[in-house]
């Protein structure tokens, strides 16, 4: 139970520097680093269960984007070949994880008829 | 977008394509609740909440294996294009199903006791060590949490500020978060499964999702993009005798890098195969008045200069090429996205027409 208060806690945690960050992020930041963003506010509200869950990482594309280290090139170069490992990691897990869960499965006896155990004291007494 | 943000940008066809999926999502809810009650009732041991958490969940699964499967299918035949177009929406809808099917979940198994319920989801099983009667929670929870990511990352802001590149990584959750539902379902609700209606469907959807994505790889690796000739500068990419007018041949430069050559009007033009909106593959787009038009979600592009037409802003690089013979060859160092670069002339009785 601790350990589920401790992971519940730094979730919370992690939620509320997100949240900050959001603030700041859609008030100030947003208008700086993209000219498409200038003058749309509702949009904004979208945004923000995103920044909650992957701050960092907003934080990390923030700086580059205020210091313009962002390289061009990358923007057109997509990991399309990562399909092939995508196939080859469904082909494998998916009939494993099947397998397995068939595997573990536990059947009632066929011969043994399932008793309510109230009704068995209400016997007794 | 290049244009000024808004929540959702609606038009006729993503109208068309929502209406159908949320008929569908009602449709399967309804008969699943009220007309098959038994489905997966497990003789009628289970009340209301539960019965509705199994409607939402398998929803929510189904839901995920149709739009797995509609990458696949896009990449094995171009008839299913219109498909991928608004697949984002299909997946923000199947996240928001698998937070109702949580919601049930939570509100019934967790709710009753002195506990936070959330903190009960945790510490209720912890059998990690054993596979029969494994804490199959996490992987449902494991699961949402990559479904609501990739929701909450599904505007276009997000593809522009964090560059298609990072956006499909990061998108490429949505496999981790299938095996972990796969995980999920079998060692959670089919360990418990009474008709196996359901244990049917689920094995059936779960080996269609990964055949499908062994044939898209097997069919990538057997008709991909020919990997272009180096030498210096200069790559050959194909003869001029496989040039069509108005359509493209697209090459690989590296591994992740490719090129798609025009021809319009009988002159060659190259720009980036990968659109600014989310890398699709212009070199599958048709040319219209010097317009490419990207099949996947229609961003369009001149072709001499890789601008997209005002008011729109998005621009993908051009290389220089030139025509030695019946070679094509095409410099790698690509362009600055939108450098005008001038048509070079082909010899028309060399191309197919």
């Amino acid at each position: 139970m601790d350990q589920a208060q401790a992971i519940f806690f730094a979730f919370q945690i992690w939620c509320s520097i997100g949240a900050l960050i959001a603030l700041f992020f859609l008030t100030i930041g947003i208008d700086r680093i993209d000219e498409d963003a200038q003058g749309a506010y509702v949009f904004r509200l979208l945004l923000i269960p995103a920044i909650l869950l992957i701050w960092p990482l907003v934080l990390w594309r923030w700086f580059i984007l205020e210091t313009e280290r962002d390289a061009w090139p990358n923007r057109h170069r997509p990991p399309r070949h990562a399909h092939f490992w995508v196939a080859i990691a469904l082909a494998v897990f998916i009939p494993v994880i099947i397998l397995v869960s068939l595997s573990v499965r536990q059947t009632w006896p066929v011969d043994f008829e399932p008793q309510k155990l109230s009704l068995l004291e209400e016997r007794k007494s | 977008m290049s244009v000024k943000y808004i929540p959702v940008q609606w038009n006729n066809n993503k109208w068309k394509y929502n209406a159908v999926m949320l008929a569908s999502v009602f449709a399967y809810l309804w008969i699943f609740i009220f007309v098959t009650p038994d489905l997966m009732s497990n003789e009628g041991r289970i009340n209301g909440a539960v019965h509705n958490a199994r409607a939402f969940g398998s929803c929510a699964f189904l839901m995920l294996s149709v739009i797995l499967c509609i990458g696949p299918l896009a990449r094995l035949d171009n008839r299913f294009l219109p498909l991928l177009y608004n697949r984002r929406h299909f997946g923000v809808m199947t996240a928001f199903v698998a937070i109702t099917h949580a919601s049930y979940i939570i509100n019934w198994y967790f709710a009753f006791s002195p506990s936070n319920k959330y903190e009960a989801l945790l510490f209720s099983n912890t059998s990690y060590g054993q596979l029969s009667g494994f804490p199959f929670e996490v992987f449902g929870i494991f699961a949402l949490f990559c479904l609501v990511i990739l929701a909450a990352t599904s505007h276009d802001f997000w593809l522009k500020f964090l560059t298609p590149r990072i956006w499909k990584r990061i998108h490429y959750l949505i496999y981790a978060a299938y095996i972990s539902v796969v995980a999920h379902v079998g060692l959670g609700i089919l360990q418990d499964q009474q008709n196996h209606t359901f244990t049917v469907i689920f094995i059936l959807a779960a080996i269609v999702v990964a055949t499908l994505h062994v044939m898209a790889a097997l069919h990538e690796k057997k008709h991909g993009d020919p990997l272009a000739a180096e030498s210096g500068d200069w790559v050959k990419v194909c003869e001029t005798t496989d040039m069509q007018e108005g359509y493209a041949k697209i090459a690989q430069l590296t591994a992740k890098e490719r090129v798609a050559i025009f021809l319009h009007e009988g002159k060659l033009s190259a720009i980036s195969n990968a659109c600014a909106h989310q890398n699709g593959p212009l070199g599958e787009g048709k040319i219209i008045r010097c317009l490419v038009t990207c099949p996947w979600h229609g961003f369009q592009y001149d072709v001499t200069n890789g601008s997209s037409p005002a008011p729109f802003t998005e621009k993908v690089p051009t290389y220089n090429l030139k025509v030695e013979g019946n070679t094509i060859l095409v410099d790698r160092h690509a362009n600055e996205p939108g450098t005008y670069v001038e048509p070079v002339p082909l010899n028309i009785q060399g191309a197919a027409a």
